[in-house]
């Protein structure tokens, strides 16, 4: 048995045993215990290194605010987890813990050598360094740096764990289940509304996990939580969430809690979330996070067995862990008093109480006394001794400002106490206001923007009565605000251990500061010294000071460091701390794995992936596929040992010889119905419609206000007052809703609706010389060009379905596109393949359709057009009806810049050399031997090999190109200059003549 | 087989064990309304049956069922043995009344929730609190980016309709929850 845990003490199960290692060797700890606490009982403090000096670090906190005790945790393959805070993360059987920081050992490690030359790292020391020689930043400082920087180590394996997401509703969220929490709960939970009370710790309680004096309703602080843990439990309308960080306080309260739920736990039961992620939205939120205990700040203040007296008093009460056997304690605040009292009485040697305070209680010197504590009052602490643990403090008198002798105490542990900090990242979250409270020497929460308590020592209220009626107070008013009769609760409390303290900058040494290495933030490595230099080199607000020094910017976010960085600021500034300011907090509270932002979303869940109904046949059939918006597109169908260029010049090829066969299901739909149908579209689409009949259809391109092509598609008119209008794959939702938007703000007076039928209907299309000999014998209407001429459409049954049947064409070859209920999609595509073997039928997918179309002109919205392309600069002018009296972006066509002269236009490229494929984005310039850098003309934006055209073909949005026909163009790239013809940007078919057959 | 019954075969194979019963159902006859919330009397005529005109009401009387979902947005469903006697009624009407009765029998797949423990399955990823629904409530909403349609049928039995295609996507979702619940984590 160890010889630092005390039998039967504190809240661990002693009989439990649990083995875990540390940096390879085995140790034992009991069930409840952290890595911190396991590895004190062991009598280890040396825990990490620093991140800057790699100086050897302690264990500083018991709680989530440690910056040094940060390790490597793993479980198996795939499950290491960097910078776990050992002071919160539970031992479990099997769990492998690693140090950080260190190379190549803990105890011995060659960083350290930074330390050495402290002198050369101070603040700002990056920012001066490496400007000089400028050549160097790419190759030798950056990759230094780089390798350098980082806490812990990236894992490399893939996170086989599942993440998990909640949304949560609440009357009341209480966040932090200290005295004030509880009793806030409580209160609420009575008054009938429902409450969730959340704790990062692993039981509720928080500071009262660690008291065993003070007494409420009779009983020890620490027992007192198992009764009232019961009682809480009577309650339904109460959940209680342990191990579960409130992250982020977000607007109209949303809280974020980052719950721990597997992470204690010896073996991960099935299916069961590591984390989960609750987004919980309170009607009343109540902040009950308590107060940071800080450091002082003195030379060697970082030394391992130098840590917070109230972390020893958690460490003894809550895990029964004597931190070392003579302890000293340092302190200008009442509670370390009463935390070196327990220790005392628990048996450890406490030698001596020193209190940088001119005058302290009567009644907590006597009490040392009567303790065989010396009491050392207007002292101060001016050196540590001791390497890679504490052997002895160097302490000093102070009268009237001055440092008198030195004396030595020998000790194996040195207790700090600089005060508390009321906690109040979450508040600063909702960019509550703090004001400045000097008695307090804090920041206390000011006007507040969000519907929110602060109870408790967030508050500034110290002893456990102050913080149990504020809670109850508070409970009540929000149960109150959330529409609940508050009831009465009361607590007696007996033995509180009040008290006061002041708030220290630097203490006052007789050696030489420069060379003191009192820190503020110790995973920053920052020091009192760094900070006063700050101010030196012109540093005047906070927030710069907390830049150039990095004070605050570790993963702890300035818990520990804030206020002592500011006292010091201040100080050297000869400001008030308010005139200084305060830095602000940001979510996360603590570090957060991404997995618990991710949630569900990975793999599968990564994104909906949208399937049209004959994705399946597409897959079966060895499709290749690509994403277009959220839908998976077959791309193309590649035959054994064909590549994408083989696969789609076959595809070409077969639908522009005989019949190709084509998935169009994604492309968006809406109908547009009612008696002002047709004057909707007008005002809508650039194109006139009136005069469009029944059975027609009409190409639609709309513009968004500012003139510039937004969307476009065929719209095929079914009667007087219905539109079936199609939409871009991608544009399906953003058109809807400007439609929406437009009918609903513009024109309410409209008789029109319009309603989505993307995937009411499955599209199948059929296009080739051979496409009316497929699509024949399952129709019973005539199909010849007189009957159905090319932009119609006709409601019929094809295949004994329901069909909407265009006759369309995006290839410029005769072209059907059948619509059929979603459900038929898949028989329709099979009855037309089986068919269509008489004419050797070829499923193609979207890159042969680009490829098609590309080969006719037709434009693809966010292809060839960019967001800045008019209908002139796409060459569509015919597509305006001139005589319309407005359409939406019609008065953008007018402007000035609009109707300028060399805007960009579409036009068609052919490259010198008819096999060279140019690349799609690549500029285009006029002239290769301009000085540069050159101002390019445009750029390519689509760009294939043409087997119809027998050479390649390219269009390009070009600066006045259509007045560059024949001109030869230039396209610098990577390997050489591609010289390519302007042309236009039909390159097949010109005058239609296939679609008219 | 259609591509529905494809679908669903597809998806069965994933389905897990869990607290939560979550089954596919089978197509119904649905409708899109859309109309001048003054003419709802007239279009409830032609209906046979009530429509609300409260958003998130629905009106159940024998096999016709309205739900309000907007302002001037409905969904009708039948059987689909109805359906062509419900598209008859509107298209008469629509002279006097005109409104947009669109047919999105084929857009929409419903899936039937139902368990004690539902509320906490669909709270995996509806941002809204469904537990203040009224039995016999529906509403227009979304699940994990999807829009879907909710009808609270019984205190512990949902009814969520989607479009087609983010069935797998939210199928798959509510199976990983139901494992998830199953595991007492």
């Amino acid at each position: 048995m160890s010889k630092f845990r005390i039998q039967g003490k504190g809240r661990i199960s002693h009989q439990n045993k649990v083995r875990f290692t540390f940096d390879g060797k085995s140790y034992e700890g009991c069930k409840g215990d952290t890595i911190a606490s396991a590895l004190l009982a062991n009598g280890v403090h040396l825990m990490g290194r620093s991140f800057k000096y790699h100086r050897p670090r302690g264990v500083v906190t018991a709680g989530s605010d440690e910056p040094n005790a940060i390790m490597g945790t793993r479980r198996g393959p795939g499950r290491y987890e960097p910078n776990t805070r050992a002071t919160i993360q539970e031992i479990y059987e099997g769990l492998e813990v690693t140090s950080q920081n260190n190379w190549p050992s803990l105890k011995f490690d060659l960083m350290s050598l930074n330390d050495k030359l402290g002198m050369l790292f101070s603040a700002g020391f990056y920012y001066k360094t490496f400007m000089w020689p400028k050549s160097f930043w790419d190759k030798v400082y950056e990759p230094v740096i780089r390798r350098a920087a980082g806490l812990g180590t990236s894992p490399t394996e893939e996170d086989p764990d599942i993440y998990a997401s909640r949304y949560h509703h609440t009357d009341v969220l209480i966040v932090g289940a200290g005295p004030a929490g509880i009793a806030a709960a409580l209160a609420a939970a009575k008054a009938g509304a429902s409450v969730t009370l959340v704790d990062e710790g692993a039981e509720i309680g928080g500071s009262l996990l660690s008291e065993i004096e003070t007494t409420i309703d009779g009983h020890p602080g620490q027992k007192w939580v198992d009764e009232i843990s019961e009682s809480l439990k009577s309650f339904e309308n109460l959940t209680i969430l342990t191990r579960t960080t409130a992250i982020g306080y977000y607007h109209q309260n949303m809280v974020g809690l980052v719950q721990k739920v597997t992470d204690h736990l010896n073996e991960l039961p099935e299916n069961s979330p590591r984390e989960r992620m609750w987004r919980v939205r309170a009607k009343q939120v109540v902040l009950a996070q308590g107060a940071l205990e800080r450091p002082l700040v003195f030379d060697g203040n970082d030394k391992p067995g130098v840590m917070l007296a109230g972390a020893a008093q958690t460490y003894l009460n809550r895990y029964g862990v004597k931190v070392g056997n003579e302890a000293i304690i340092a302190t200008c605040h009442d509670s370390a008093w009463y935390s070196a009292f327990d220790l005392a009485e628990a048996g450890m040697t406490v030698s001596a109480i020193l209190d940088t305070r001119k005058k302290v209680d009567s009644d907590l010197r006597n009490r040392a006394q009567s303790l065989g504590i010396d009491t050392l009052i207007g002292y101060t602490v001016t050196e540590v001794i001791g390497s890679q643990r504490v052997r002895s403090v160097r302490i000093n008198k102070v009268e009237n400002g001055k440092v008198g002798e030195a004396v030595r105490l020998s000790c194996d542990v040195l207790l700090m106490s600089g005060g508390w900090t009321p906690s109040l990242h979450l508040f600063s979250h909702t960019k509550g206001s703090l004001t400045w409270d000097d008695n307090l020497s804090a920041y206390l929460p000011g006007e507040k923007t969000e519907d929110v308590y602060i109870a408790g020592a967030g508050k500034g209220h110290w002893g456990i009565h102050d913080c149990l009626e504020d809670g109850i107070e508070a409970g009540n008013k929000a149960a109150e605000a959330s529409g609940h009769r508050p009831r009465k609760t009361r607590f007696v409390v007996g033995s509180d251990r009040t008290g006061s303290g002041i708030v220290e900058r630097e203490l006052p040494t007789d050696l030489n500061p420069s060379k003191a290495k009192a820190f503020t933030d110790f995973q920053n490595d920052v020091t009192a010294k760094d900070i006063r230099l700050a101010v030196r080199e012109g540093m005047r607000s906070i927030e710069h000071v907390k830049r150039y020094t990095t004070n605050g910017m570790a993963t702890d976010q300035g818990k520990l460091s804030n206020i002592n960085g500011l006292m010091i600021a201040s100080d050297a500034l000869a400001k008030t701390p308010p005139e200084v300011g305060l830095t602000t907090f940001r979510p996360p509270y603590s570090p957060t794995t991404f997995g618990a932002f991710i949630g569900y979303h990975r793999g599968d869940h990564f994104e909906a992936t949208r399937k049209t109904p004959i994705d399946n046949w597409a897959e079966q059939n060895g499709a290749e596929f690509e994403p277009v918006a959220q839908w998976r597109r077959a791309w193309y169908f590649p035959k054994q040992g064909e590549d994408i260029h083989a696969a789609v010049r076959r595809e070409c090829k077969a639908t522009r010889s005989s019949l190709g066969i084509f998935d169009a299901s994604t492309l968006g739909k809406i109908e547009v119905s009612g008696p002002d149908a047709v004057e909707f579209l007008n005002r809508m689409y650039t194109n006139p419609w009136t005069k469009l009949k029944p059975g027609r259809c009409r190409y639609g391109l709309l513009l968004g206000e500012d003139g510039y092509i937004r969307d476009d598609g065929i719209i095929g008119r079914l009667t007087e007052d219905k539109f079936h209008v199609t939409t871009t794959t991608g544009g399906a939702p953003s058109v809807l809703n400007m439609m929406e938007d437009y009918l609903q703000t513009e024109w309410p007076d409209l008789r029109v609706w319009l309603t989505s039928t993307t995937e009411q209907w499955a599209v199948v299309a059929l296009n080739g010389p051979n496409a009316r000999n497929v699509l024949e014998p399952f129709v019973d209407i005539d199909l010849s060009d007189e009957a159905l001429p090319h932009m119609s459409v006709v409601e019929c049954t094809v295949a004994g379905f329901p069909a909407r049947l265009f006759r369309v064409s995006f290839t410029g070859e005769l072209g059907f596109e059948i619509n059929v209920p979603a459900r038929h999609g898949i028989e329709l595509w099979e009855t037309l393949f089986n068919e269509g073997q008489k004419y050797d039928i070829c499923p193609y997918g979207t890159e042969t359709m680009h490829v098609l179309r590309a080969e006719k002109g037709y434009i693809i919205v966010g292809q060839d057009t960019d967001g800045t392309v008019t209908p002139d600069d796409a060459g569509m002018s015919w597509a305006i009806g001139k005589a319309k009296p407005d359409f939406v972006g019609k008065r953008s066509l007018s402007r000035p810049d609009i109707v300028a002269d060399g805007r960009k236009q579409l036009v068609g490229l052919f490259t010198e050399d008819p096999k060279t494929v140019l690349e799609e984005g690549a500029q285009v310039i006029d002239d290769v031997n301009k000085p540069r850098p050159i101002q390019a003309l445009g750029h390519v934006t689509s760009s294939y090999y043409s087997d119809a055209a027998g050479r390649s073909i390219a269009l390009a949005l070009v600066a006045g190109g259509r007045d560059r026909m024949g001109e030869t163009l230039y396209i610098p790239m990577p390997n050489g200059t591609i010289n390519a013809k302007v042309t236009g940007t039909v390159f097949y078919d010109p005058d239609g003549e296939r679609l008219k057959v | 087989m259609t591509a529905t019954q494809a679908l669903f075969d597809n998806l069965l194979t994933d389905q897990t064990e869990g607290p939560v019963k979550l089954t596919l159902l089978v197509e119904s006859a649905r409708f899109n309304l859309r109309a001048d919330p003054k003419d709802i009397n007239a279009l409830s005529k032609a209906f046979g049956s009530e429509i609300p005109s409260e958003i998130s009401a629905c009106a159940r009387v024998k096999n016709r069922e309205a739900l309000c979902v907007g302002p001037d947005e409905w969904i009708l469903q039948t059987p689909e043995s109805d359906k062509q006697t419900v598209w008859d009624a509107f298209e008469k009407a629509y002279a006097k009344t005109p409104h947009s009765l669109t047919d999105i029998s084929d857009r929409e797949i419903a899936i039937s929730m139902s368990g004690d423990r539902v509320l906490e399955l669909l709270n995996i990823a509806a941002p809204t609190d469904h537990s203040s629904m009224e039995i016999g409530q529906g509403v227009r909403t979304i699940f994990d980016t999807v829009q879907v349609v909710l009808y609270r049928e019984a205190e512990n039995t949902f009814r969520m309709e989607l479009w087609r295609s983010f069935l797998p996507h939210v199928w798959s979702l509510l199976n990983t929850g139901n494992a998830e619940l199953a595991s007492g984590y």
